[in-house]
């Protein structure tokens, strides 16, 4: 086999390369090298693992020589032994070695590598088994190739080869997101600009009539011209004030359709985002983004399409008329300008973090209340009133004490800004006023009193653009959580549109999966059920069972390996089209706050009534039904409040009936009810299950009395795999399991009869 | 079954392997090849340390490891010290921003790394004693034992995030 480049995961230092490459001999050759960052000795340091097609290599400056060399051919097992923060490849020697059985470390490192190891240590285990060389090298550049699906810029994930990095678009392509937002209202938003400019052009008439009526009106006592002034004046700030008032409207109008485009959008986001993303972000901080954060970025887009330009008219149109009035004391009042704008710059470093850390408590705050009102039941039960109302004080105080100090910030910049400003206005007032007074300058009481009047308006958007930085940085703040949801990769579905026709054949072929690489959850899990075959999956808690359904689910679709139905990989089939073809029934299924009716028709909406109440009876649900009050128009709570833990598994069964799906799931649906309840619903699953391909979850074994052939999960691996006749006669995990639980159940049965009697 | 919680001097341990150690009480009864592994990781640090077999099967709990004696302490600290790596951040040297992705520099008793952190929100933690807790994009963990006895250069880096 001859390959063309090394793999490797990072570039191997020059003197580490040289020491591998010299110890290779005629006939072999470099396969791949992986660059680690932890020694034997639990330091940080630069290591490395190389493998030939006949022996591997360590690197480790804390070895004796630096380097130690080992034969494919004398490893009996190579494992990955993960820790916590780190991992170890152990090797153990067959015999003959002299070291026979003898256990060893041979490499150390921290979880950037982990997946690389755990590649390398099967490589050289199923080379040392005599397995193909190409075969494995396949594995091998496969994996490499995998974990090179990152980012050339900032070494991030991504979704697929090739594909764009969320992270490293401009900022003017983040821009040009928000803008989609404010497209459709440019219409509304250009006819409030215009109307801004005509207003702010009549903001400037009366500060010159003002002038006039000093310098010529009141010294003349021409009273005709005064009311003729005044009433242009009132006229003035009619239109002002009326074309104002249309303008907030209609700017209101347009910025709550903004608003509420841009919630709908992160709000359909939020459901298309896959499990991992809801695993690592509370409840509570994605619901502050939808509410909070959207509103801020609304105000800002506002203000950015609006007030921005206005402002910079007005500042304009104040300086032009200030310098036609007196040049000198325009130059005079732009003095405090640049102490504004400084101060505006050092103000917007100084208050983003602040505006973090704001963001970071009332995150807090509000995944307090996302997690303990629905949950008012469960606190009232164990009285624990008191306790939550500690916590939720604590995370609330932790708000207040950073949003004071973020206040004090906020409010003292101001009154600086406002001090200089007034500075600036005494300046004007000193040096204007001597030159009135003395005649020189060229300067009237009529246009110092006008030039005064401007100047206080020339600060208003000065003040303005010091002050943008601010909202600037808490739009950024905003955006960058927005973003957040709106950026993050969907649940992958490459393939819309494939929708083959699935008759039920499922096979996992050498799945391995682990959460967050720190312990594997499924390892090497091989497993092929038949079309319309009812396979039992049994284990303790925790063994991974219900990690196999979730992966079957695509809710995780980070594993590795394949999952097929019917010889088609279910990430090359329509993600929505999969799911609808799966009936899943939750071991505690949440009802909608809607009708007994829409809850079971929610995956069929279009149903005819008589389809609904079909899958009622199917599910044993339509009697009780038909008991309550309102029957099928029976209003249910968030969590079903009003139905007993078996009436709502009756619901959820007939939601599943209703979607008469190909394959059917059921994760552990009998745990949580009693025997006679257990009967009603075991009924009702036997029917639905006839023909159709059903995995089953289940504590309780006799759910699964019918079942074809049962599987045991153990430390998520397959440790069994069979008829229950074929477990039964192996007497392992499963015949274990049986007698356990017969046991378990005469002692529940004897309890149930003495109670009845 | 009542679980057997060691307390004090009843059992003296001895060091096996890189992370294994074997039991032994004082009426002879020896248990080889047990892992110790913290219950509480993140908030308690020497007490309740559970001693787990080759097959994962519990067979006692160490309720404080201050407790044992000495040899005994030293040789569950080094194996728990082996199989638990968070390096304990002492200086944060260099902090960037990208794309909202934050790289730090920092120096830990580990020696010096280079880490990058995803999400600002969800991957800086801090506790109420002053502790903070990092996870980077690989999911390896790192404690910042107190954040108030950090250098000035430290905590105007760390300032936003806490």
């Amino acid at each position: 086999m001859e390959i063309e480049t090394v793999l490797t995961n990072k570039e191997v230092p020059e003197n580490i390369r040289a020491k591998f490459e010299e110890n290779v001999e005629e006939g072999d050759q470099l396969l791949f090298i992986i660059v680690g960052d932890l020694t034997l000795k639990s330091k940080y340091g630069v290591t490395s693992l190389a493998v030939t097609e006949k022996k591997f290599m360590v690197y480790d400056p804390t070895l004796e020589g630096e380097l130690e060399i080992y034969n494919h051919s004398d490893v009996l097992e190579a494992k990955v032994k993960r820790m916590y923060g780190n991992a170890r490849l152990n090797i153990i020697f067959k015999d003959g070695e002299g070291k026979a059985g003898e256990k060893k470390d041979v490499f150390r490192f921290t979880y950037s590598v982990a997946t690389l190891c755990d590649m390398a240590a099967l490589f050289i285990e199923n080379i040392s088994a005599g397995k193909k060389l190409e075969e494995e090298y396949d594995v091998v550049h496969a994996t490499y190739e995998k974990m090179m699906n990152v980012c050339p810029k900032c070494g991030r994930t991504l979704v697929r080869q090739g594909a764009e990095c969320i992270n490293c678009q401009s900022k003017s392509k983040i821009a040009g997101k928000l803008i989609k937002y404010i497209k459709p209202e440019t219409k509304v938003l250009v006819i409030c600009l215009f109307l801004s400019i005509v207003t702010t052009a009549m903001a400037l008439v009366p500060p010159y009539i003002t002038g006039t009526l000093v310098d010529t009106v009141l010294p003349n006592k021409d009273r005709d011209s005064l009311m003729w002034i005044v009433a242009a004046l009132f006229g003035t700030y009619i239109l002002q004030f009326g074309i104002g008032a249309i303008r907030s409207y209609m700017l209101r109008i347009s910025g709550d359709r903004i608003v509420a485009s841009l919630r709908n959008d992160v709000y359909r986001k939020s459901q298309s985002l896959p499990m991992k993303f809801y695993d690592k972000t509370s409840t509570g901080s994605v619901i502050n983004r939808i509410s909070g954060d959207t509103a801020t970025l609304q105000s800002f887009m506002l203000r950015i399409s609006q007030e921005v330009v206005v402002q910079f008219f007005m500042l304009i149109g104040i300086v032009v008329i200030m310098f036609i009035l007196n040049w000198r004391l325009t130059l005079l009042s732009l003095i405090p300008v640049p102490i504004v704008v400084v101060g505006a710059k050092i103000f917007g470093r100084k208050i983003l973090p602040f505006y973090r850390k704001i963001w970071r408590r009332w995150a807090g705050v509000s995944s307090v209340l996302t997690d303990t009102i629905p949950c008012v039941k469960v606190i009232k039960s164990f009285a624990g009133e008191n306790r939550t109302v500690e916590k939720f004080e604590r995370y609330n105080d932790e708000w207040l004490k950073v949003d004071i100090s973020a206040a004090k910030i906020a409010t003292a910049f101001p009154q600086v800004v406002s001090f200089f400003v007034t500075c600036g206005s005494l300046l004007i007032w000193s040096v204007g006023g001597s030159w009135v007074l003395s005649g020189t300058g060229g300067l009237t009481t009529g246009l110092l009193v006008s030039f005064i009047s401007y100047a206080s308006m020339f600060y208003g958007p000065v003040n303005f653009f010091a002050y943008l930085n601010d909202s600037y940085q808490q739009a950024l703040s905003a955006a960058e959580k927005v973003l957040d949801i709106l950026d993050a990769e969907d649940e992958p579905d490459f393939n819309k549109g494939n929708c083959p026709p699935i008759k039920g054949k499922i096979e996992f072929r050498n799945v391995n999966f682990s959460f967050d690489r720190t312990k594997k959850v499924l390892s090497d899990v091989n497993l092929v059920f038949q079309p319309g075959e009812i396979v039992g999956i049994v284990g303790t808690t925790g063994s991974g069972k219900s990690t196999l359904i979730n992966l079957f689910m695509r809710f995780y679709d980070n594993y590795e390996g394949e999952i097929l139905v019917d010889d088609v990989n279910i990430r090359d089939i329509d993600l929505q089209y999969f799911r609808s073809q799966i009936g899943f029934v939750q071991q505690d299924p949440m009802m909608f706050s809607d009708t007994i009716y829409n809850n079971i028709a929610y995956g069929k909406p279009d149903a005819h009534v008589e389809e609904v109440i079909h899958a009622a009876e199917i599910a044993n649900a339509h009697e009780f039904i038909a008991r309550q009050p309102d029957a099928y128009d029976s209003m249910l709570g968030e969590r079903g409040i009003g139905l007993s833990g078996g009436e709502r598994q009756r619901v959820s069964i007939a939601r599943a009936v209703l979607k008469n799906p190909s394959l059917l799931i059921f994760d552990e649906a009998t745990a949580a009810v009693d025997s006679e309840t257990e009967h009603l619903i075991q009924e009702a699953i036997e029917r639905l299950i006839s023909g159709r391909t059903t995995l089953m979850i289940a504590h309780r074994l006799s759910t699964l009395r019918k079942a074809d052939r049962i599987i045991v999960v153990d430390k998520g691996e397959i440790i069994e795999n069979g008829s229950p006749e074929e477990l039964m006669a192996m007497k392992g995990k499963y015949y274990k399991l049986v007698q356990i639980q017969t046991m378990a159940d005469q002692v529940k049965k004897s309890k149930e009869e003495e109670n009845f009697e | 079954m009542a679980r057997l919680y060691i307390d004090g001097d009843e059992a003296r341990f001895t060091k096996k392997d890189i992370c294994l150690v074997d039991m032994e009480f004082y009426d002879g009864r020896k248990i080889e090849d047990l892992e110790p592994r913290r219950l509480f990781p993140v908030s308690g640090l020497m007490k309740y340390i559970s001693l787990l077999d080759l097959d994962g099967k519990e067979h006692a709990i160490i309720r404080n490891v201050d407790s044992l004696m000495p040899e005994s302490k030293e040789v569950i600290l080094q194996s728990l010290n082996e199989y638990y790596l968070i390096p304990k951040i002492t200086a944060i040297v260099d902090c960037s921003e990208k794309y909202g992705i934050l790289k730090w520099t920092v120096d830990t008793d580990r020696g010096r790394q280079s880490l990058r952190i995803r999400n600002r929100f969800s991957d800086i933690k801090v506790l109420y004693d002053g502790r903070i807790l990092v996870r980077d994009s690989n999911d390896n963990r790192y404690e910042i034992p107190d954040y108030r006895k950090l250098d000035k250069k430290s905590l105007f880096f760390l300032n936003s995030e806490i």
